[in-house]
């Protein structure tokens, strides 16, 4: 059976680039009642959750075989 | 609101992921077993959170939030009176009968507890409601899209719907299971921000709380209601909600709660596709735990909306005719908040809250449509791929039924209304029914199928002598209605109470009139002829009840904190 997890890491791997890389090239795109570079610490945090869900699934997959 | 590149980019990238999980389970599906029950194989952590998920759609990350701006922390109580007491319950003490019985749906337990009529109505009232549902949902989120993007109502509703159906008819119920999964993660990442943003920049909830104690209500209230749950409840005219303790306690957290999360099928069968009894136990019961967190991403940012419209800030609630409209309060915020990037993951979050709600109720009205209304009555007795070619038909049919069901309801908007109040008319006694089915034994299929109609029909004969915001009253007519209730919420509570009662009296008096089943044909499928396992020697997290004592203690205590 899949294993839920990759897909999961996958995707906020990916989206987690996307938002860290708009938040260190564009820093000044803010809405109205922005206060910080909202794109790069939720960037970072998708990121480091993505990484944790694979990280997961590979140690699993380790204790399994 | 305006999108930019990188925003299509994040909505396309999670369609993608979205298809590719269908895609990849596709080949796990050779029974109908499989595609409509996942054969009962996923693990725990995923049930949970698609129990959670198939709950909490689009409508209720809208509503919720828009009412938290109208009510308050009160809306609360929706989660921590309205939900919880219920999921801990139907884990502990539902569950086992669900899986020991080794029925495939709510309306089959019915049939083998009690006799064909009763599992005839219940399937018959849950296949209408199912369809009718996720097309009203289909409709808020086309209506929402077209206001805050200017997209076509056409084109949202047919490519949302397409999407739902090419995943749930590729990997059927273990597909939708696991892609509502990653919209809970989605859907926590993209609404947890803005709250955290929406909160500290009104001053956090010490400021907000000291914002709203000063000012003046759209209705005249004091603000300090905002921010307290239980303060306000001893009498209707004290809270916006315009509510009691009783009702609030006997109607929303009693009957109301338990009907819906003890018997609807939708939420059942997440559990039930659990890989082991005390998994199918403990999965409402960990679900319970991100649902008492989930007002905190939803009802919060609302209150935090109105504590910002009284800050000179350039933020107001949005308006409509006739008031601020509560609808829009959840979009505004991401529009003020959320630059490019963040509000593509907020959009995604939002369209990710409608597949998750909208793919519960395809795959619930699938399962019941092919086990309890075609194999059931139309074509019984064929080998199983015939069934599984019912159910993947049935899958289209259903979307199908649903789009056209958002139609209806852009055309006709006073008869959703009037079904949404039919559906509150269906629910409410099946609450009563279950529990005289699964913990005594004597009463009788004659006694469930009487007392369950007599249930519906009392609702109903409740709501024609009664008003409500100039609602109800169709039997006694509006002036000479026998009781005004100060809103519709707190008439739907009383409504429901009078059917739970009507229904458990008349299905006891029934029950002892006629002739109960044989002993025999009832073990595990009542307390008391149902062996119960106990997990001895398992973590303690790993056994259902010192869970659901944890989960237990924490709920009281969010009540408490913020009475």
């Amino acid at each position: 059976m899949l294993d839920l997890r990759v897909p999961t890491g996958f995707f906020f791997a990916i989206v987690g680039l996307i938002l860290v890389a708009m938040g260190v090239f564009a820093p000044s795109e803010r809405a109205a009642l922005t206060d910080s570079n909202v794109n790069l610490y939720c960037g970072l945090v998708m990121l480091a959750f993505g990484l944790i869900m694979l990280g997961l699934s590979r140690l699993s997959k380790h204790e399994d075989s | 609101m305006k999108l930019a590149v990188v925003d299509y980019a994040i909505l396309a990238i999670y369609f993608g992921f979205v298809l590719g999980i269908g895609w990849r389970l596709r080949s796990k599906i050779s029974t109908s077993g499989d595609f409509l029950t996942s054969g009962r194989s996923v693990p725990v952590w995923i049930t949970s959170l698609a129990f959670l998920s198939a709950n909490l759609g689009a409508q209720e990350l809208v509503g919720m939030s828009g009412q938290g701006a109208k009510y308050g922390i009160m809306t609360a109580h929706f989660y921590w009176v309205g939900a919880i007491p219920a999921m801990i319950f139907v884990g502990l003490f539902m569950m086992p009968f669900y899986w020991a019985s080794r029925a495939r749906s709510v309306p089959e337990y019915l049939k083998l507890r009690f006799d064909e009529k009763t599992r005839a109505l219940n399937a018959l009232a849950f296949a209408v409601m199912t369809v009718f549902s996720s097309g009203i949902s289909m409709y808020a989120l086309g209506l929402l899209l077209h206001l805050i993007l200017g997209w076509s109502f056409t084109a949202s509703v047919l490519c949302s719907a397409a999407i739902v159906l090419a995943y749930t008819f590729l990997g059927g119920l273990t597909s939708a299971i696991y892609n509502e999964v990653l919209q809970f993660f989605l859907i926590v990442m993209g609404f947890s921000p803005l709250a955290i943003m929406a909160v500290t920049k009104a001053g956090g909830w010490g400021g907000m709380a000291a914002r709203l104690k000063t000012m003046t209500l759209p209705n005249g209230m004091n603000g300090d209601v905002m921010t307290h749950s239980w303060k306000y409840i001893a009498h209707t005219n004290q809270n916006p909600m315009g509510i009691e303790i009783f009702g609030l306690v006997a109607g929303l957290g009693f009957v109301l709660s338990f009907g819906y999360w003890c018997t609807n099928f939708l939420v059942i069968q997440r559990a039930m596709a659990a890989n082991s009894a005390s998994a199918a136990r403990r999965t409402p019961v960990i679900a319970a735990l991100p649902k008492m967190l989930l007002p905190f991403i939803i009802i919060v940012p609302g209150i935090a909306a109105l504590a910002l419209s009284q800050m000179a800030l350039g933020y107001v609630l949005p308006m409509k005719a006739g008031g601020p409209d509560y609808d829009q309060v959840l979009t505004t915020l991401m529009a003020q908040f959320y630059p490019a990037g963040m509000l593509g993951i907020g959009l995604t979050g939002l369209m990710a809250s409608f597949m998750s709600g909208m793919a519960g109720n395809v795959t619930a009205f699938n399962t019941v449509f092919t086990y309890d209304i075609y194999q059931a009555y139309i074509r019984p007795g064929r080998a199983d791929h015939h069934y599984l070619t019912v159910a993947r038909v049935t899958t289209v049919v259903g979307v199908a039924l649903s789009i056209c069901c958002a139609y209806v309801a852009q055309y006709y908007n006073s008869i959703m209304d009037l079904l949404q109040l039919v559906f509150s008319f269906v629910n409410a006694p099946l609450f009563g029914t279950f529990l005289l089915g699964m913990f005594w034994k004597r009463s009788s299929g004659h006694g469930a199928f009487w007392g369950l109609l007599s249930g519906m029909a009392s609702a109903g004969i409740a709501h024609g002598c009664t008003v409500a915001e100039g609602k109800g009253g169709w039997i006694t007519g509006a002036d000479a209605a026998f009781y005004h209730f100060p809103s519709t919420m707190a008439q739907n509570f009383w409504m429901s109470i009078v059917a739970f009662t009507m229904c458990t009296l008349v299905t006891i008096l029934v029950s002892l009139a006629t002739k109960p089943r044989p002993e025999s044909e009832l073990t595990g499928l009542v307390y008391g002829l149902t062996e119960l396992k106990h997990d001895e020697g398992v973590a303690w997290y790993k056994r259902p009840v010192p869970l659901a004592i944890v989960i237990a203690a924490m709920a009281l205590f969010l009540n408490f904190w913020f009475a």
